[in-house]
């Protein structure tokens, strides 16, 4: 079995965002790290790996901000990387899934995990275009699979829905399914891991090499970056924490009367 | 006669999921002719009941509609949404129907989706604005590609549609599916876990957010829950790490609370959060960071450690009660 899983390098989540006067994204001071609901997908393909000896390649399409992220998915113990490199993020979700496709058809992977969303752009889309560009079936918001052996023909996915239901399916291979957090415990890459990983293949390619003269157009564009129109901000207590606490029992008793 | 917008109804074991009206509201909005698609087995009672809040209403029957699946959905859409062009498309960006729905409709009628949108408009096309980078930034974006565009819209964000004195016309169709291309074959749905106590029905709820850090940051907060007579619960990441029992979640994917009394300590505000908990009547926050969403939230804030105030909550509640 052929397991793929597509990992994203998200601008970190503590990160300060800033717009230049002309309201362009600060991009320069911003650092990059493997987007959470990928760090799930690996985890679910390597246990896939233990349980089926399944072959996992990890892939990225984006600068040399995503390798770090490769080389975790290897030291978890991935088989094996590829990373798509270009010049700037790729915003737009159409646009990503199409070269990433044209990386992933060749391998005809069984399986192909992804995450439900990136964390910073979030479009919750490149999982779903990515099958219909390789004519797989697809299952979003997946907190479940079972996998019947190595020559599986389906698998099992729950799905969560609102409220915490689920929604358990049978879904033909190939597929693609959007892994969302919770579904297992990631692992630490260890040392031994870490050592191993370094002699494990990460092969580059660039768009052109896939057939892309130049990047597909975008289906959405982002015409304008602002600040959200600021909320009103909660009453802030002051002074150390003694006194904050003070302030707020007293409050919460005298005029919320909710002690 | 304005462009038709049309909202694709969301529903299961035949009862409608009454934030549909929202799609319908903001077609409204957009100006449009507001119409209801409901595809199923039996849409006639779904028809009847859209049809108070719509312009109008597409009812699609086929038998392999009896269950949402995104490859029987789209067939029955797609052939139609091409022929009749309507101005735009629109669904819920929801867990069970639009995140499948959504980029496999866009995707089929080579046109652009919108995402999560807080507010639609027009501007030569379909344009939507959304959140992203944790909702630092507010997005302008514009769907390209052949219309008819679409857009998933945020629950919440848009004011359902009133009900008229005149329904609105329903037009019956009958689906062309190919039932052995659906995607999915359907095996069971399960209600949602309920941990050993009740979240919904508590007066007082202490949250910690991913901020406690650990499980012991995390279980000693049970003391405030009882000097408070309240309950102990979480956000999503605190439940992913296995801190808390997945029936103690607040949010989207979660439970939906409306206690006396809300305090969240570590807690960042992520829409999918606040969903849960927006309603409760006092909102105290204790963030380490000032520019934290959920102080937009908040009726009392503090810009503090939460293992300090935790401990002198802990103190001078129990000095209080003497
Ligand atoms: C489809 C979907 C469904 C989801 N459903 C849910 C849901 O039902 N419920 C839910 O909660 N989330 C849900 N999420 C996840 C959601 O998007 C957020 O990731 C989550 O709510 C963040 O939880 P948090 O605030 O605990 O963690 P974070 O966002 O990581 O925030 C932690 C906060 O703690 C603060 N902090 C850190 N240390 C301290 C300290 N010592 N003292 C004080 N403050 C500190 C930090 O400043 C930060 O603001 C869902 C996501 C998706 C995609
Ligand atoms: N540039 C990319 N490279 C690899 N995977 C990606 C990329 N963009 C998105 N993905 C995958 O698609 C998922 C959903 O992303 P999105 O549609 O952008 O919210 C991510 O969790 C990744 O698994």
């Amino acid at each position: 079995m052929r397991i793929a899983v597509c990992m994203k390098a998200v601008v970190e989540p503590e990160a300060r965002i800033e717009l230049s006067a002309a309201g362009e994204l600060q991009r320069s001071e911003l650092r990059y790290e493997l987007n959470e609901y990928d760090l799930y997908a690996v985890e679910e393909a390597i246990r896939a790996n233990e349980a089926h000896d399944a072959e996992v390649t990890v892939v990225s399409l984006g600068t040399e901000d995503v390798v770090q992220s490769l080389r975790k998915g290897l030291a978890m113990g991935a088989t094996n990387a590829v990373h798509i490199k270009t010049d700037d993020d790729l915003a737009d979700s159409a646009a990503s899934a199409a070269v990433l496709a044209e990386a992933l058809r060749a391998r005809q992977p069984d399986l192909v995990l992804a995450g439900v969303e990136s964390d910073d752009l979030g479009g919750s889309q490149v999982g779903v275009l990515l099958a219909e560009r390789l004519g797989y079936n697809c299952a979003t918001m997946t907190i479940g699979v079972e996998i019947p052996g190595p020559d599986a023909k389906e698998v099992k996915v729950r799905r969560e829905l609102e409220g915490g239901n689920y929604l358990d399916i049978e879904v033909a291979l190939p597929a693609v399914l959007t892994i969302q957090t919770g579904i297992n415990e990631p692992r630490y890459p260890t040392l031994k891991g870490i050592m191993a990983s370094k002699r494990k293949e990460l092969v580059e390619m660039t768009p052109a090499e896939l057939g892309f003269g130049q990047l597909p157009a975008a289906r959405v564009e982002t015409v304008e970056l602002s600040y959200p129109p600021p909320r009103e901000l909660a009453r802030m207590l002051e002074g150390g924490p003694d006194e904050m606490v003070a302030e707020l029992l007293r409050l919460l008793r005298e005029e919320e009367k909710v002690l | 006669m304005s462009v038709e917008i049309w909202c694709i109804a969301e529903h299961r074991g035949g009862v409608l999921d009454a934030d549909t009206l929202q799609l319908l509201g903001a077609a409204r909005k957009l100006g449009g002719t507001a119409v209801a698609v409901v595809c199923a087995a039996d849409p006639a009672p779904l028809a009847e009941q859209l049809s108070t809040s719509a312009d109008k209403v597409i009812a699609l029957r086929h038998e392999a509609l009896s269950d949402f699946t995104p490859g029987g959905y789209a067939q029955a859409i797609a052939p139609l949404a091409r022929e009749r062009q309507p101005g735009a498309i629109l669904m819920l960006h929801s867990h069970f129907l639009g995140r499948d729905l959504g980029p496999l409709l866009a995707s089929r009628l080579e046109t652009g989706l919108i995402s999560d949108c807080t507010e639609l408009g027009w501007d030569e096309g379909l344009v939507g604005w959304r959140l992203v980078y944790r909702r630092k930034l507010l997005a302008k974006q514009k769907a390209a590609g052949a219309p008819p565009h679409m857009a998933t819209c945020q629950r919440g964000a848009f004011m359902p549609a009133e009900a008229s004195d005149s329904p609105g016309e329903i037009e019956n169709l009958e689906a062309a599916i190919e039932a052995d291309s659906l995607g999915w074959k359907v095996l069971g749905f399960e209600e949602a876990e309920v941990g050993d106590e009740d979240i919904t029905e508590a007066e007082v709820i202490v949250v910690g957010g991913r901020g406690v850090g650990d499980q012991e940051t995390f279980d000693s907060m049970r003391e405030l829950t009882k000097l408070l007579g309240g309950a102990l619960a979480s956000t999503r990441p605190v439940v992913d790490q296995g801190w808390a029992d997945r029936g103690l979640q607040i949010g989207s994917s979660g439970k939906t609370v409306r206690p006396r009394l809300y305090i969240g300590m570590g807690v960042s505000g992520a829409i999918q959060h606040v969903v849960g908990m927006r309603e409760s009547d006092v909102i105290v926050a204790v963030n380490k960071d000032a520019r934290a969403p959920i102080f937009e939230y908040a009726d009392y804030g503090m810009v503090a450690d939460l293992k300090e105030i935790l401990q002198r909550l802990v103190e001078q509640l129990r000095e209080m009660r003497g």
